[in-house]
């Protein structure tokens, strides 16, 4: 009996380290990838034809970079990219290492999603702050962001979503997390029953994630 | 105020080259409504749009108080778009904001301090009668409501120019009759002068003082609004008067009216005074029968139509014409009898 407890403990210890350490990697990674994606994102809508600020040249080059950066799967890029990890965390192994990937691979994927929610603005409202004498960082910063806030809220919701799965993949080369304790405990040792722990944390996670995603959204939402 | 002067635009299109401005003069006097009517296609949203360079016209000049417009680049457009008020069909407002942060969006470009904006966008919503709905976002609006927003939007930094792209093509007929009132007043008030343009005759007989038409990037006719419903010249303008004032008979009966001339007489101010009629039978002995007729007001002025049947009673229908013309009456024969 004693021993059961000492090993449920263990597990539930385990369970809630894996929890914190997925939390960790996916808000970092989510928070980077949103620093960097948003700006990379904006710069390709307005660069468009019959945007704002026009330029074929560099709308091609942006689109190019966020469609490969796109493309690549995410576990080749995680190894790819380990010079690079080791240079800016010291290590490639670990939690704080695989946020490096995983901010990687989130970026264009929040660049398209912020692409997609601009491009949703009806472009008489763009023509009208024109009309009104706004310079283009105006029109950016007081027209398309909060315009397209509902959409960039529900994009940053799904990137976060996919950051989790992402997250598992990391752990399964040591990044740690729940997708870690799947691997290991889960299926490298047979406990089933550790397995299914872990994937109905991630369920009730992604559950929470969209649930607060879709209020925020609707919350700003006046269309 | 505005002088356009052999203004062109082209568009390359997939089949080739769209000239959708071709060749427009036009003069806009200060304080005046001008309208500018086309069918769809015919240029008018480049032509509004080229005033503020929304569009970049091809070759021409557009001089705006003796300025030339088409040389403004950077900042100096920037703050000459900012004393050009416009509004749109479809209102073209910030679903993120309020009523009120609406108003005052022009006013943060500008960069107009907090205080002042405050108070002059309490001031606006008062002109156009929102104050009630000013926490309101623009979904929770009607059309009518939406423009009236797209009104103080566009009044808030004091423009002496306000164009108005189609502002009432999207409003049902009362809400058209609104605004258009409250268009009116408010160049009464502030003085301004406002370009508009609508495919909408109705429009231009409410409360526009000067009217051009135009067709495939031209301007086919120009004139004083009373004018040109007098004496309409092009058969589009005819086609666009006939749609507000309709004195196409009924089917059938054009037919029926064999024996006698089928006349058109269209008149405007004091000529209504005149017991012409009788004149007619008595002096002229011609039998006139009204097969339709009405009276319509276009700024004030009463301005007459009627469709008369004339039939010689030992006069003559030539002698009986020219002497309705000679009262200042314009005469145009549909059907000699």
């Amino acid at each position: 009996m004693g021993e059961l407890l000492a090993i449920l403990e263990k597990y539930n210890h385990l369970l809630l380290n894996g929890t914190l350490e997925t939390l960790y990697m996916v808000s970092v990674s989510l928070v980077i990838a949103v620093i960097f994606g948003i700006p990379l994102g904006v710069l390709t809508t307005i660069t468009r034809k019959g945007h704002i600020l026009t330029n074929n040249v560099l709308n091609k080059i942006l689109d190019g970079i966020i469609n490969i950066g796109r493309s690549i799967p995410f576990i080749i890029l995680m190894v790819a990219i380990i010079p690079l990890t080791r240079a800016l965390v010291g290590t490639s192994i670990g939690t704080t290492a695989a946020i490096v990937p995983l901010a990687v691979a989130a970026i264009p994927f929040v660049a398209r999603v912020v692409d997609n929610a601009l491009l949703e603005i009806d472009p008489g409202i763009i023509e009208a702050a024109r009309s009104m004498g706004a310079t283009p960082l105006q029109i950016i910063v007081k027209v398309l962001l909060p315009e397209a806030l509902p959409g960039l809220i529900l994009g940053v919701t799904l990137t976060a979503i996919n950051l989790i799965g992402y997250s598992a993949m990391a752990g399964a080369i040591g990044g740690g997390g729940l997708g870690d304790i799947a691997v290991r405990y889960g299926y490298q040792r047979f406990r089933i029953e550790v397995m299914v722990q872990t994937v109905i944390i991630l369920v009730l996670l992604v559950q929470l994630i969209q649930w607060a995603g879709n209020k925020i959204a609707s919350h700003f939402d006046h269309r | 105020m505005i002088e356009i002067k052999g203004l062109v635009k082209n568009y390359s299109t997939g089949q080739g080259v769209l000239h959708a401005l071709n060749g427009v003069d036009l003069k806009v006097n200060e304080g005046e409504i001008f309208g500018i009517i086309g069918p769809s296609g015919a240029g008018k949203s480049t032509l509004i749009r080229s005033l503020n360079l929304l569009e970049i016209p091809d070759a021409g000049s557009i001089k705006i108080n003796g300025k030339e417009v088409r040389s403004l680049k950077g900042k100096e457009l920037r703050d000459f778009r900012r004393k050009i008020g416009m509004i749109f069909q479809h209102f073209n407002l910030l679903s993120s904001r309020t009523v009120r942060e609406n108003i005052a969006f022009p006013l943060e470009i500008a960069g107009v301090p907090a205080g002042e904006r405050n108070r002059k966008v309490d001031r606006l919503m008062e002109l156009v009668g929102l104050s009630a709905h000013a926490d309101h976002y623009p979904s929770e609006l009607s059309g009518g409501q939406k423009q009236r927003v797209g009104i103080a939007r566009a009044l808030a930094n004091d423009p002496q120019i306000l164009l108005s792209d189609e502002a009432t093509s999207s409003l049902d007929p009362e809400s058209t009759e609104a605004i258009l009132d409250l268009l009116k007043r408010i160049r009464d008030e502030l003085n301004l002068t406002i370009v508009l343009i609508t495919h909408e005759m109705e429009v231009i007989k409410k409360i526009c003082d000067r009217v051009a038409v135009l067709e495939n990037g031209r301007v086919i006719e120009e004139g004083e609004v009373i004018d040109v419903f007098l004496n309409p010249q092009q058969e589009l303008t005819r086609r666009f008067i006939r749609t507000v004032i309709d004195y196409t008979l009924p089917e059938g009966l054009e037919e029926m009216v064999i024996k006698g001339t089928l006349v058109r007489v269209t008149f405007k101010g004091e000529s209504t005074h005149q017991p012409l009629m009788s004149l007619l039978v008595k002096k002229y002995q011609i039998d006139a029968n009204i097969l339709y007729g009405r009276i319509d007001d276009i700024q004030g002025t009463p301005f007459g139509t009627l469709i008369l049947e004339m039939i010689p009673n030992g006069g003559s229908i030539d002698q009986a014409l020219n002497f309705l013309k000679e009262q200042g009456l314009v005469v145009e024969v549909l059907k000699n009898g």
